[in-house]
């Protein structure tokens, strides 16, 4: 421990702690710009400069680490004119026009540092120099008038996110923030997650659709989490008078500690499909509005004449889940089944039923690899936010082997990308395996078996012996062998002592698989077919599968063509504006909660069922954690 | 003790902050009472006394020969100079110009407008004052008080306006500091 006095005040730190955290744990405010509590300090801004005792000049307090006996002033005349012309100098760098910026008025930190300075005026003027606008991007804005040079971006996209788009050309006032070697943004390697939005101190980066919107103290924040995909991201809903006005990674976030990805922080803005606002009935050929009660009446009626199937969505909560499981088991369904058929899941089910208890891992033990082994599917695009775990911790050298039948947004990231056929690939992580237990030096042989370069495999092969912390993530989009392929991945894992973790589809697919209701379509003798859709974005290939149903009654958010071809259409909220709770990949109990209230007439998922079963003289029981209760491919933790 | 008097005078602004001065509606009576209120654009009086005044208050940035003749005035004849608004202040919208040389400016202002016809012409007569880069008035003259704004809240400007009428330099800061 390291002792220090810091304003008259005597502290003790940990060793390597900066002076500017040890004057936090102290309750001591030092103003800053560049640093953020997420990123590694950079001490670019200048503006936390303290006086140390004994030191020549003032010191910026976020790279300097604290030792003993030390003697820091943070609020002196000396000081506190440095702040102001370290503010003075980064006002007359670029253009700031304050009374026509969105961020202006709280939202803009660097407005805020000069305010709590009392500058009323700049004292040096900006020398006029147009600086370009870069809104190439669908999302994304870059507005370098407004840039301070502070590089939080610059750190948030590798340190984060691991894609290091982001990056600076030239030096001194000429230094540029740029993409690539200089690509507009929305041509460059950005993936529009947005971590670079939520970073940026001014309104350098901003995102189009939060824009003049709603300052962060006129907005409503809503804790709740992404059901994007089956990752479960803790994010802050922004609302302002029942308007969606930002979507932002929570920080304090169990799953993904403040990262998003673009599905969750952008998507929700860029919803295209109409929504359902009127219960409707089909009379005489045609769709016509009704009430709640002769809707659902006539959903009951038809659903009592004759043999019914069921399908749901994995978006559901298990709340809704359980009570249309229990509607569906009161009209004699054998099976419920759902959206992704249990596509996603089947493999690690197969696998879960051969060994007693849970084999996969959680996020926290696998973030923690050093070495890993990716297969089954692109999860640069699938899985966004587990790809930034695995990306963020190459450059600290931990090696990524890929195996992969097409190419994926990983192969400029991994290590080891070895491009398999399809049907070649359960074969290839045998050979892995193999090869690992073997501890050969041939690989020629196996390299030409599979036309993969023989050093490459060495290399991989190499690392996985030398790790002693393997992650194996295995994806969601394996092909019909993929039982047999997850069974390869985990005999590998357990070869190298590793652990592994399989990444499902939505975010209730586990849930689904819980609750026995992630089964495959079958509709081939049903007269009446449920289909509880909520919100999710339906593929064409899923919906053929109703072209010739009968009688479909739909319970959904938008507009598909299984809504126009359906029976009965019952409208009900989307994620935004209902809660419940919902199993993720790695099996953690996650809660969501409304940012948003519905449009009157519709209703939540949970609601619609409970009346659907009202009309069926059913009540539900609402006990879906019984389900958690029983074995699982992961361990279930609420 | 005479009342301490006081002369305001626009430039390159939008006469906005003079509108939210009078926003301070009723409150002008208190004012009055306080401070001899001498010439303003909206007054007869047209230019500070040549005696001087207490306290000289100026809206805008400045863009030609005349605001800084104006400027200059201002502040020779006013013991105390304030800076009212975000162009006074900062040079505010009339100074996004200065990205342009002046002859794109009047060109796009005079001859490429949409509605100009092609006698559009750009003003050329030796009575007209020549432009200039847009300034902040304090990049011409001393300040010495800011009042930074978009237009400066009537709040701020009565608090700060009554503070200078009993003597006081206002001090802007927590709620009454706002750049926008």
């Amino acid at each position: 421990m390291i002792n220090l006095t810091i304003d008259g005040k005597s502290i003790e730190v940990k060793e390597g702690t900066t002076v500017l955290n040890a004057a936090r744990q102290a309750g001591i405010e030092i103003p800053t710009l560049c640093d953020h509590p997420q990123l590694t300090p950079y001490g670019g801004c200048r503006l936390c400069l303290v006086e140390v005792e004994g030191a020549r000049t003032l010191q910026p307090s976020c790279t300097m680490p604290v030792s003993n006996n030390m003697v820091v002033k943070t609020d002196t005349e000396k000081i506190r004119e440095a702040r102001k012309f370290v503010l003075t100098m980064i006002f007359s760098e670029r253009n700031h026009f304050c009374p026509y910026c969105q961020v202006s008025g709280g939202d803009c930190e660097l407005q805020n540092s000069a305010y709590d300075e009392g500058m009323t005026h700049w004292p040096i003027q900006p020398n006029w120099k147009p600086y370009p606008v870069d809104a190439s991007h669908p999302f994304i804005v870059l507005e370098h008038n407004r840039c301070i040079l502070c590089r939080r971006c610059v750190r948030a996209c590798g340190e984060l996110v691991g894609n290091f788009t982001l990056g600076f050309e030239e030096r001194g006032a000429d230094s540029t923030l740029v993409a690539d070697l200089g690509l507009p943004l929305g041509e460059s390697s950005c993936i529009g997650c947005g971590t670079c939005v939520q970073v940026c101190p001014t309104g350098s980066l901003i995102d189009r659709w939060s824009a003049y919107q709603g300052k962060e103290t006129e907005v409503d924040v809503t804790k709740t989490i992404c059901l994007g995909c089956s990752v479960g991201c803790s994010v802050d809903v922004l609302t302002r008078d029942n308007r969606l006005v930002r979507i932002e990674g929570d920080w304090e976030g169990k799953i993904n500690q403040g990262v998003l990805c673009e599905v969750g922080r952008f998507f929700p803005f860029d919803e295209k499909r109409d929504r359902v606002l009127t219960p409707l009935v089909r009379k005489d050929g045609n769709l016509k509005a009704a009430t709640w009660d002769d809707a659902i009446s006539a959903a009951a009626d038809l659903a009592k004449s004759g043999k019914v199937a069921a399908v749901a969505s994995t978006r559901l909560s298990m709340e809704a889940l359980q009570a249309f499981k229990e509607v569906c088991e009161s009209l004699g369904v054998a099976s419920v089944a759902s959206t992704e058929e249990g596509f996603a899941t089947q493999a690690a089910e197969a696998y879960a039923k051969k060994s007693s208890k849970p084999f996969e891992s959680k996020l926290e033990v696998i973030k923690d690899s050093d070495c890993y082994l990716v297969l089954g599917e692109d999860i640069t695009k699938d899985h966004q936010v587990v790809s930034f775990f695995v990306k963020r911790a190459i450059p600290a050298g931990t090696p990524v082997i890929q195996v992969a039948s097409e190419p994926s947004g990983l192969d400029n990231f991994a290590n080891f990308s070895f491009l398999v056929e399809e049907g070649k690939s359960v074969d290839f992580v045998n050979e892995l395996k193999d090869l690992l237990r073997a501890n050969t030096s041939n690989y020629e042989a196996s390299a030409k078996k599979f036309g993969v370069s023989a050093d490459l495999l060495k290399d991989a092969v190499q690392a996985m012996a030398g790790s002693a912390k393997l992650g194996v993530i295995f994806g969601s989009r394996s092909d019909a062998a993929g039982s047999n392929l997850l069974e390869a991945a985990a005999s590998l894992a357990a070869e190298a002592k590793g652990k592994l973790v399989t990444t499902k589809g939505n975010i209730n697919s586990l849930g689904a698989v819980q609750l026995g209701v992630n089964n495959p379509i079958d509709i081939k003798d049903a007269e009446v077919v449920l289909l509880a859709l909520g919100d999710e974005e339906l593929t064409q290939q899923f919906m053929k599968k109703f072209d010739k149903a009968k009688n479909l009654v739909v319970l959904s958010s938008y507009v598909s063509p299984l809504t126009v071809n359906a029976a009965v259409v019952l409208p009900v909220s989307n994620w935004l504006e209902q809660g419940g709770h919902f199993v993720n990949f790695d099996g953690h109990v996650l809660e969501a909660k409304a940012a948003l209230v519905a449009d009157d007439g519709v209703f939540t998922n949970v609601d619609a069922f409970t009346q659907f079963a009202a009309k069926l003289d059913q009540t539900i029981s609402a006990n879906w954690k019984d389900a958690l209760k029983s074995s699982s491919v992961v361990e279930i933790t609420m | 003790m005479a009342k301490p008097t006081v002369a305001s005078d626009w430039l390159a602004g939008c006469a906005g902050c003079h509108m939210s001065f009078l926003d301070i509606d009723e409150r002008i009576a208190q004012l009055i009472e306080l401070v001899d209120l001498r010439a303003t654009p909206i007054t007869d009086l047209k230019h500070p006394d040549k005696e001087g005044v207490t306290v000289g208050i100026l809206e805008g940035g400045i863009n030609n020969t005349y605001n800084e003749e104006v400027a200059k005035q201002m502040r020779e004849r006013s013991q105390i100079l304030v800076a009212l608004g975000d162009c006074a202040v900062f040079g505010g919208v009339p100074a996004m110009r200065n990205f342009f040389t002046l002859e794109e400016s009047l060109s796009r202002a005079y001859v490429e407008t949409p509605s100009t016809d092609e006698s559009g012409k750009i003003p050329s007569s030796p009575e007209l004052a020549v432009m200039t880069r847009v300034r902040a008035v304090h990049e011409v003259v001393p300040v010495d008080v800011f009042i930074p704004g978009c237009p400066p809240d009537a709040d701020i400007i009565f608090f700060a306006l009554t503070e200078l009428a009993q003597g006081r330099i206002p001090k802007l800061e927590h709620t009454n500091l706002m750049w926008n």
